[in-house]
């Protein structure tokens, strides 16, 4: 072969596939004929290798919601509803739970994370695993919402509703089916806002050691975990939580929509 | 195009920046400073023409990329001082002022002692597998300099590796 030794910025170019073919070819016929140089750009692409194996773990993680939220615009102001929620809330006064309206006001203290009902560290824990799902946030997709109704139903083993949230700014994503954590059938739905704020509501039917309430008085209950915060209610032997990763306010406005419909 | 189309990217924006400055807190940092620059600036992003949706997207994580590039240059220009690896450009791939250090290191701490724009080329062409062209373009330097850089940073990041002392002779013969 006629072919001078390749320089260094060819052999290099050579390894990351910048050469032309017919240039190509020279080169790897005169790395075969030289075993030393072929050896080095063995390790250049050994290299390469190891670079591209470095921190891959980091491509299968979750990204961090401090991260996502980086992506949002500055919150819209708030609309009507809201703003009549928040004063609600004020007329409440600090530090004494939120109540519903004419029925009464639960005082209830706020709950630890320990003292939680089962279902709401179940939904707490579903809302984390498929809040960042991109592509399979929903079994059944809200295109199909009479199938997911009626499924979901007929696993619960009551009539379900499905809330709609459009006047907070929120459409329905879909829903699934989810495994309490005694293998009951618990249904959770996703909903999301334009900005790609998604708030899930997990339903789930209650036994009398489960919590079910035998009567009103309903009352919400803030859950303020860090992962997941929201608010809970029971409702006969319906256990709902409401979560998204949205200021108290928005969120209590949105379980009392959710609420409303739902009675 | 909405914004939310940047969120399939943020994966491999983490895994870049955790590459380039080492360390995971101090990685997503870099990565939210780029989220809410690429807020600020999207109106300015334009899909290639008559690009497919594969062509787009990578272009939209080319635009990121240059982005966190832009951020990037600023922190280390500004703690220019503190730099553990002198640059000098008109040196020749056989200067490597790591070369005393005597240790076998790992591939990550490795890269952290190259210097910031040489990590950065090497880390466009060998681990995101850019072209020459597209990584001269995003790093708004002419390709010679990709390519010198790049042989020099490979040099160097073997020979942290090796931990031995550098072989000169070996490296004249080569040329």
């Amino acid at each position: 072969m006629s072919m001078n030794r390749p320089d260094e910025t060819t052999l290099h170019a050579w390894v990351d596939g910048e050469l032309a073919p017919g240039r190509a070819a020279e080169v790897a016929q005169w790395l075969s004929e030289h075993p030393g140089e072929a050896a080095r750009a063995a390790a250049l692409q050994a290299q390469c290798a190891s670079l591209r194996a470095l921190h891959a773990q980091v491509l299968d993680e979750p990204v961090p919601r401090r991260l996502r939220q980086a992506l949002r615009r500055p919150p819209l102001q708030w609309h009507w509803p809201h703003a009549l929620a928040a004063g609600v809330m004020l007329s409440l006064g600090l530090g004494l739970g939120y109540g519903l309206g004419s029925r009464a006001p639960g005082a209830w203290p706020q709950a630890a994370q320990a003292q939680l009902p089962v279902f709401v560290r179940e939904a707490a824990a579903a809302h984390a695993v498929y809040v960042p799902e991109q592509r399979h946030p929903v079994e059944v997709a809200a295109q199909q919402q009479a199938h997911l109704v009626q499924w979901l139903s007929k696993r619960l083993g009551v009539q379900l509703k499905v809330p709609v949230l459009e006047a907070q700014g929120f459409h329905l994503v879909g829903g699934r089916l989810l495994p309490g954590e005694a293998g009951q059938a618990r249904a959770q739905f996703m909903y999301q806002d334009p900005a790609g704020e998604r708030v899930t509501l997990y339903v789930s039917v209650l036994s009398r050691e489960d919590g079910a309430a035998a009567a009103p008085p309903v009352a919400f209950h803030w859950t303020g975990d860090e992962s997941a915060q929201g608010f809970y209610w029971i409702d006969g032997r319906q256990g709902y939580a409401v979560s998204a990763a949205l200021p108290r306010e928005r969120l209590y406005a949105l379980a009392e929509a959710i609420y409303r419909q739902l009675d | 195009m909405d914004i939310d189309a940047v969120i399939v990217h943020i994966p491999r924006l983490r895994r870049y920046a955790r590459v380039l400055v080492g360390d995971a807190a101090r990685a997503d940092d870099l990565v939210q400073d780029t989220l809410e620059r690429a807020c600020q600036k999207w109106a300015l992003w334009r899909p290639p023409d008559a690009a497919s949706a594969d062509q787009v997207q990578a272009a939209l994580r080319g635009w990121l990329l240059t982005l966190m590039h832009n951020l990037f240059a600023n922190q280390w220009q500004q703690a220019a001082r503190r730099r553990m690896v002198d640059w000098d450009e008109t040196l020749g791939p056989a200067h490597d002022p790591t070369s005393d250090l005597g240790l076998r290191l790992d591939l990550q701490h490795a890269l952290t002692l190259l210097a910031p724009q040489a990590r950065e080329v090497l880390l466009l062409v060998a681990m995101e597998q850019y072209s020459y062209a597209e990584t001269a373009r995003m790093l708004d330097i002419p390709i010679g300099t990709v390519m010198s850089r790049l042989a020099r940073a490979r040099e160097q990041l073997r020979r942290l590796m090796e931990g031995g002392a550098p072989s000169r002779a070996t490296l004249k013969a080569i040329k």
